[in-house]
């Protein structure tokens, strides 16, 4: 097992914020001054700083104290199918409000999200979805009218 | 305005109980769940507030408003998810005090400078109102950059354990608070395209992945989000620890008093809100603390500056609106639609042609403060079993639930999409330790700021002496500059004293 530290990880906010600030340099080359002269202060000071951090870490490398593993990000390994199964559930969740409206969707998301947690008791799985849908129903849908999608239950109830 | 028009006022309120409860209650549920703005929720409640009576009306919107407020800081102390921009400062110690099994003190300490910072700066306001709608009109867009600057530094504050990682954060929420079309000219800027981010990037969507979606995906490693320790202390809570949190509150009262007028003072200020209130608060708490290092592993002045603070907005925000008819913010503004739908003609004129209405809002708000302290104070104790629901459970809620809520503020379902963006944003800053706070100032605040220095550089054509052509522009400067050098100077004592023992 490797001592050194896994600090490529540490690389990813710093990447994400140079590519948007690149990009936002991109986006705004035909403006005015008054509509850049804010992004480019802040932009600059934020490149600044990213290649101030990526030189931090390119010399902890060069000195052995560091690699450029980014284990923090994946660890715990028991945990992470379930990070990347709540992700995807939620994204499958937001295409499915379309079709099945909102309470029916947060119902079957919810057990779906259950399951994925290790939840394996019909009772309560279908006992929490329920409680989560219907308060949800009673909310956004009866009281305040959000303007949600509405679907199969929304049309029954309505 | 005579002590029996005063009496006459609150006895007038009290008989509006059952509304005023009913706009508390609402206002709670909203205001736990992130997402969920006074405003948007007294949009959506316009057809009920234009059919009754306009005291009623304004007495139901007023106690949704306060309340709404004040419950925000719940999740954030539980679960480290603010219900509102406003409560986002409260997670700073709010949530290390429950991890340290003190979530009963936390919240009653909430609770208690809410609503007494609340009713502090109600008071203030009745008897002030006159003066302090002049306030406003010497808080232009010179002064508001210094404003907006002190809630920036925290960012530096947030920043001392590791400044390069809070910095970049910090700087990474301010240029993503720069996405949207510009004040002047309306040209869009970086927004990969997308119609739904000209406004800028939605402040709830940002909300609600850094913290409630983040948060969730990092919980799931534990069983529970408390300590062993902690929940052997949750387990054991009792109506002591209810007491204890109301020591606490007495304690720090003076506390509660000074960081409710940052609040009122920032609240008067049109398009200022309860954000940047808080943000202010804690920074300036922090600065005259005796011991500034302990901030943000759990003090009770952590949680009570921004709650106190975010509250004493709510009287000043309808000041503006009262007494110029100028609304201090949307909120305002949705009040002000019912109120000239009732045929009201907002104003200076107003107290001398509709006194009961003028004063009687600020009573309204006064009358709700002292029934939420009765009605919210005792579920301190049940509220703060929350954290004893595993994490199994806990989390597919706060994920599918607050990504609904995102929905809400401008029903596009791109927002839903957008806050799970920021989750995962989130997510990678939380497990590399970049602070989401710092990444959620810049969001918020970067907006403002540039909002009022380009309204400032407009006005002089592009010099920057304009920002220090004002008195009072001038004396906020020099209260940056003492709040920033006055704990290097106290650090570099401290360390000098050290030394010589």
């Amino acid at each position: 097992m490797s001592r050194k530290a896994p600090l490529g990880a540490d690389l990813v906010i710093p990447l994400l914020a140079l590519g948007f600030a690149s990009y936002f340099f991109w986006s705004i080359t035909d403006l005015a001054w008054e509509a850049k002269a804010n992004g480019v202060v802040i932009g600059t000071a934020l490149i600044a700083l990213v290649v101030v951090q990526v030189a931090r870490i390119a010399l902890e490398v060069a000195q052995g104290r560091g690699d450029l593993r980014t284990d923090p990000l994946w660890q715990p390994r028991d945990v992470l199918l379930k990070r990347i199964g709540m992700v995807a559930v939620t994204v499958a969740f937001i295409l499915l409000l379309q079709v099945l409206g909102l309470t029916l969707s947060l119902f079957a998301s919810m057990a779906v999200a259950l399951w994925l947690m290790d939840v394996r008791r019909p009772s309560l799985i279908f006992g929490i979805s329920f409680g989560v849908a219907a308060a949800a129903y009673l909310l956004f849908i009866a009281v305040l009218d959000a303007g949600f999608p509405h679907g199969f239950i929304e049309k029954i109830f309505s | 305005m005579s002590w029996e028009f005063i009496a006459g006022q609150f006895a007038a309120q009290f008989a509006l109980w059952w509304i005023i409860w009913l706009g508390i209650l609402l206002g709670i549920v909203v205001g736990i769940l992130p997402g969920f703005s006074p405003q948007n929720t007294l949009i959506m409640l316009l057809p009920l507030t234009l059919g009754i009576p306009v005291e009623q009306a304004f007495a139901f919107m007023v106690s949704l408003y306060c309340a709404n407020h004040l419950a925000g800081g719940v999740p954030a102390i539980l679960i480290k998810i603010p219900g509102s921009g406003g409560a986002a400062a409260t997670t700073l110690d709010g949530y290390p005090m429950t991890q340290k099994g003190q979530a009963q003190q936390a919240i009653v300490l909430s609770f208690t400078a809410s609503v007494f910072g609340g009713l502090i700066t109600t008071l203030a306001t009745l008897a002030l109102l006159p003066w302090l709608s002049q306030i406003g009109l010497y808080l232009r867009s010179v002064e508001m950059v210094v404003v907006m600057l002190f809630g920036i530094t925290l960012i530096a504050v947030i920043a001392a354990k590791d400044t390069l990682k809070g910095l970049i954060a910090g700087l990474f929420g301010l240029l993503i608070g720069v996405i949207g079309t510009d004040h002047i000219y309306n040209a869009p800027r970086a927004t990969f395209g997308f119609l739904e981010l000209y406004d800028g990037v939605p402040l709830v969507a940002a909300l609600i992945g850094l913290f409630a979606v983040s948060e969730a995906l990092v919980m799931l490693e534990e069983k529970l989000i408390v300590s062993s320790e902690g929940r052997e202390r949750a387990m054991r809570a009792s109506w002591a620890d209810t007491l204890d949190g109301l020591r606490l509150t007495v304690v720090h009262w003076w506390h509660i008093v000074w960081t409710s007028f940052v609040g009122l003072f920032i609240g008067i200020v049109p398009g200022a809100g309860a954000s940047i209130a808080a943000f202010v608060a804690y920074q300036q708490s922090r600065m005259w603390s005796k011991h500034p290092e302990l901030y943000g592993t759990g003090v009770p002045e952590g949680v009570i500056a921004p709650e106190a603070a975010n509250n004493g907005v709510t009287s000043g925000t309808l000041v503006p609106m009262m007494a110029l008819g100028v609304p201090g913010g949307t909120t305002s503004a949705v009040m002000m639609i019912v109120l000239q739908y009732h045929g009201m003609v907002m104003g200076p004129r107003l107290f001398s042609t509709n006194p009961e209405l003028a004063y009687g809002v600020f009573v309204a708000m006064a009358v709700a403060y002292i029934f939420m302290i009765f009605t919210i104070l005792p579920l301190a104790r049940y509220m703060a079993r929350i954290v004893l629901i595993e994490t199994t459970y806990l989390a597919p809620i706060i994920i599918l639930v607050t990504v609904v809520a995102a929905f809400v503020e401008r029903q596009y379902l791109f927002d839903m999409g957008l806050a799970l963006v920021f989750g995962v944003i989130g997510y990678i800053a939380h497990k590399t330790n970049y602070h989401v706070t710092a990444m959620l100032i810049g969001i918020i605040l970067g907006p403002l700021f540039e909002q009022y220095l380009a309204r400032a550089l407009r006005i002089s054509q592009g010099d920057l002496t304009i920002l220090f052509s004002s008195t009072l522009g001038n004396v906020l400067w020099g209260f940056l500059v003492l709040s920033l050098v006055l704990p290097l100077l106290r650090g570099y004592r401290q360390a000098r004293r050290h030394t010589v023992v």
